[in-house]
């Protein structure tokens, strides 16, 4: 039982991972930049979040680094409901 | 149409946002004797830890401040002229406006202490305190912080990440105790411990005494010594008004403005840190030093300078933080009383957190997942989440929104009251009610 919730968890971990993308709450933020600074593909991830935006970037590989790092749990992953979260 | 902006910080630029979005063709001066214009204070306490470059602190490229199309004057505004409509730079050129933001921050309480200019006793308000600090710290030498609030934390968590061995002296019997319950300020207190901080309550500083002009060794109160090369403190911040001395603006402990942070001169207006801002719903003006808000103020001033008429309406003080590696989220009213090691607000407080509303404290959760609730009457006044931060969104929303809590209250009183699970069902219901 326990490792069939393992497997679910990881399951709607991955799928939210690869439909989904990193959405922010600007109101936690305050522009420090360590999102920006540990992008492997240097997106500009602050910026978005400044302009409240979500981080629908072509290139954004949803690797979870910015979401990881951030000091104020600014950045979630989201898939289109804004609530459906990681729960990894 | 000519816009002068004093200071670079969250405020001035986020009116020169406002203001473009209103005037397009209108000159911007913003004027400011910061040497590196505008970056992320609140970052600070990042670079100081090793997460960021001090370049990483910078948010904007010379492209987005040309697309925002205003000059920037690196100068000292000595003071403010108003019957020329004029600010005096650097105590000789009087440069003109027809609207004047002053957005010129808070600064540092300084150390009431002998020794205190001493080499080697360092504050945090700006990126070259920051850089001193730096150059200062030095694996395998000591440290005595002194203050409350997050900036002592902050360079306490510093300090001890540039591999120091920090004393962290508290006046207090307890970490941020007019704010944090018990039970939380061990929470953090216990943390620091274990990553090797050596905490001393009750501990007050008698004065700090030097070598060759550096600092060598503190005394305390209780005649015990310390042997130190750095003291950090943060005892609190005051909002810079020597600008306004002669000006006859009114204020208070800041600068009093209305909800359009207009000051008593019509033509000028102030916002963020060094603003005291008048509160329609409580009547009261208060201070706030939180990041966000001084963002808010500065595009409610920015709109009203360009003609377009807005109120900021304070809601619930919001703030996050990282207490002692543990995220921090403190919304409305959670705390009382006063804090024997800040002698002003802290750098990211507000003060409505302390009001007293009728509320009575809910709890839950273990060390590093915590909860605390202050349950009103019908609705949820405040509440401080550690660790997992599932639901400090939702928190934040019921308790701006004021959510009629009615339907859960008896439950969330029971002792051992399943608080996350009440809270996230509330929440799933209330959100599709008001369409969030």
């Amino acid at each position: 039982m326990a490792l069939l919730n393992i497997f679910k968890r990881d399951s709607s971990k991955h799928t939210v991972l690869a439909t989904g993308h990193v959405i922010s709450e600007s109101s936690r933020c305050v522009q420090c930049g360590v999102c920006s600074y540990n992008c492997p593909i240097g997106i500009d991830v602050r910026a978005h979040v400044w302009r409240d935006e979500a981080v629908k970037h072509s290139e954004c590989l949803t690797c979870g680094e910015c979401v990881a790092r951030c000091p104020r749990g600014v950045l979630r992953f989201a898939q289109t409901d804004l609530f459906v979260r990681s729960k990894g | 149409m000519r816009y002068v902006i004093i200071g670079a910080g969250v405020a001035g630029l986020s009116a020169v946002e406002a203001i473009r979005s209103v005037d397009t063709a209108g000159e911007i001066v913003m004027i400011s004797d910061d040497p590196f214009g505008y970056y992320s204070r609140p970052g600070l306490a990042y670079y100081l830890t090793g997460e960021l470059p001090d370049k990483a602190l910078f948010p904007r490229t010379k492209e987005h401040y040309q697309n925002l199309n205003f000059n920037f004057l690196k100068a000292r505004v000595t003071r403010i002229l108003r019957s020329d409509h004029a600010v005096l730079v650097d105590g000789k050129s009087k440069l003109s406006y027809d609207k004047l933001l002053i957005a010129v921050g808070a600064r540092a309480m300084p150390l009431e202490v002998s020794g205190a200019s001493l080499d080697g006793v360092v504050k945090l308000d700006h990126l070259t305190d920051a850089r001193h600090i730096m150059s200062l710290a030095r694996r395998g030498k000591t440290a005595v912080v002194v203050g409350g609030g997050i900036t002592a934390l902050e360079l306490t968590e510093g300090l001890l990440a540039r591999g120091m061995k920090v004393h962290y002296l508290l006046r207090g019997d307890r970490y941020w105790s007019n704010v944090l319950d018990k039970h939380e300020s061990h929470v953090v207190e216990d943390r620091l411990k274990e990553e090797g901080v050596i905490l001393h309550h009750k501990a007050e500083l008698k004065e700090i005494t030097g070598k060759r002009g550096r600092v060598s060794q503190v005394t305390l109160q209780d005649g015990s010594i310390i042997k130190c090369e750095m003291v950090a403190y943060a005892v609190g911040i005051s909002p810079c008004l020597e600008l306004i001395h002669e000006s006859h603006l009114a204020k208070d402990r800041g600068i009093l403005v209305n909800e359009q942070l207009q000051t008593t001169d019509p033509d000028i207006y102030a916002a963020g840190d060094v603003a005291q801002v008048y509160d329609p719903l409580t009547g009261k003006s208060v201070l706030d030093s939180l990041w966000n808000p001084a963002r808010e103020q500065g595009r409610v001033a920015g709109w009203n300078m360009a003609g377009r008429r807005a109120a900021y309406l304070k809601s619930a003080p919001f703030n996050v933080t990282r207490l002692a590696g543990l995220t921090t989220t403190i919304i409305g009213v959670v705390g009382r009383g006063k804090d024997d090691d800040l002698i002003g607000i802290a750098r990211g407080d507000s003060e409505t957190w302390r009001e007293l509303p009728e509320a009575i404290i809910a709890q839950s959760g273990f060390d590093v997942n915590h909860m605390r609730l202050m349950v009103g009457e019908k609705t949820l006044v405040g509440a401080i989440v550690m660790g997992d931060q599932t639901l400090s969104w939702p928190l934040q929303k019921m308790i701006a929104g004021r959510a009629d809590i009615s339907s859960i209250r008896d439950r969330i009183m029971q002792p051992d009251a399943p608080l996350a699970d009440l809270i996230a069902q509330f929440w799933m219901t209330w959100r599709t009610e008001v369409a969030l």
